[in-house]
């Protein structure tokens, strides 16, 4: 293949994982890899690099209005980060070693695994826009684990309060090794832990959700970066096409997003899961 | 319809970051992806003009990344024009705007004199170092 046209299908890859990546909140490398390892047989370690640089692309593109907009919790956000930073180092860790072993295959198998166990997850997901009975452990009181947005629907502002942050750091550093091994955002299990055991309201919830996926992406990205398995001829493009596409996905098109976007979406993961699944597996 | 949760107990707000904060995270944000996308972009042109015949086999087949992950490596290759050192010099910024704003954090929480937020921090940034600058290389 020509390299301007090998380079420009990995631009508009991009594009599109950074379009639908930045309306479905689950970052767009869920696209990114698969279409790598299927289309352009790029081995497993090397498109999960390129997966996390897919990931930091989407949460800085559309991270700067959200923090801008105060819907980012900055506070809980690097709370939890002191969970997902090493869960992501451990996962990234273990799929270098792995792949130092020539267990690429297994890797696939288990990362089409996951694309499929997210689906429901993703699909079931009930955003909960003004949580109720939000009682605050005494760490979330200690650290002042609370703040207010103001909700423009609403014209008011809306105050939270962090609950139970046990658990949240316990799914939170489960969300870190799946970022960090797959090469993925775990968006769905970092919303989940932020909604279901801490009762944010779903603004502030994805909001840090994005800005806890790009520093958990940089700590998954830096092992494999500097192990060696990014390619950055393959990787440049690909960032390009992503920050543009999360750049269109979330400042003109913001009708668009959530749900409807996440079950039109959710077919395409399940094909793509499959596919790398029987990848794994050796067959066509 | 449901009522927002009352945040009893909590102190967030007696604590809350100061709005230049948000402000200038959401500036390291965009300033650190514009950076990395105009050296990225510049350097995909630059490699298309000066590989012309290269084909989609020869990128997958040699990542050339190796070379150019120690400063040393990384200076001497953007001097003598590789363009496969500015990509990875545009990956670079790009990895390391996260890291900046957990810096940034780390200095608010620590003019706003809230040691346990800044110890966290720390510790963030540590351990985002340790990845890229111990572990990472380590793996190799």
């Amino acid at each position: 293949m020509d390299i301007e046209f090998f380079l420009l299908l990995l631009l508009v890859t991009g594009l599109v994982a950074g379009l639908v990546g930045s309306m479905t909140g689950l970052g767009g490398s869920v696209v990114v890899i698969p279409i790598l390892v299927i289309i352009f047989s790029v081995p497993f370690p090397d498109a999960a690099g390129v997966g996390l640089i897919t990931i930091l692309a989407t949460s800085s593109a559309t991270g700067a209005a959200y923090v801008r907009d105060h819907l980012t919790d900055l506070r809980i956000g690097m709370f939890l980060e002191i969970a997902t930073v090493p869960g992501a180092l451990i996962g990234a860790g273990l799929t270098v070693f792995l792949a130092h072993r020539n267990f690429d295959d297994a890797l696939l198998v288990a990362l089409g695994c996951v694309l499929l166990a997210i689906i429901p997850s993703s699909i079931a997901r009930r955003d909960i826009e003004l949580p109720v009975g939000v009682v605050p452990d005494a760490r979330s009181r200690r650290l002042g684990l609370s703040g207010h947005y103001h909700d423009g629907p609403l014209d008011r502002d809306v105050p939270y309060v962090a609950g139970d942050t046990s658990p949240a750091l316990g799914v939170m550093f489960g969300a870190g090794v799946i970022s960090g091994m797959f090469g993925i955002g775990a968006g769905v299990f970092k919303v989940l832990s932020l909604e279901r055991y801490l009762g944010l309201p779903m603004k502030v919830a994805t909001a840090t959700s994005n800005f806890m996926m790009g520093v958990t992406a940089a700590a998954g990205a830096g092992i494999l970066f500097a192990a060696g398995y990014v390619n950055p001829v393959i990787a440049a493009p690909v960032a390009i096409g992503t920050a543009g596409g999360a750049y269109l996905g979330s400042h003109l098109l913001p009708g668009l997003r959530n749900r409807t976007v996440r079950l039109l979406f959710m077919p395409v993961v399940a094909v793509l899961a499959i596919e790398v699944i029987l990848r794994g597996f050796g067959l066509p | 319809m449901t009522q927002p949760s009352t945040p009893s107990g909590g102190d967030g707000d007696a604590r809350a970051l100061p709005p230049s904060a948000y402000v200038r995270m959401s500036h390291v944000l965009r300033a650190g992806l514009l950076a990395a996308i105009a050296v990225l972009a510049t350097g995909v042109v630059a490699y298309v003009a000066k590989y012309p015949n290269q084909t989609s086999g020869g990128v997958l087949g040699a990542n050339p990344i190796l070379q150019y992950l120690s400063l040393s490596g990384l200076v001497n290759g953007i001097a003598q024009g590789h363009v496969e050192a500015y990509l990875t010099l545009g990956l670079i910024v790009l990895v390391a705007t996260p890291l900046l704003r957990v810096a940034s954090g780390f200095y608010y929480f620590q003019v706003g004199r809230e040691r346990t937020m800044a110890a966290v921090t720390i510790t963030v940034l540590a351990l985002l170092l340790f990845g890229i600058l111990v572990l990472g290389p380590a793996l190799r």
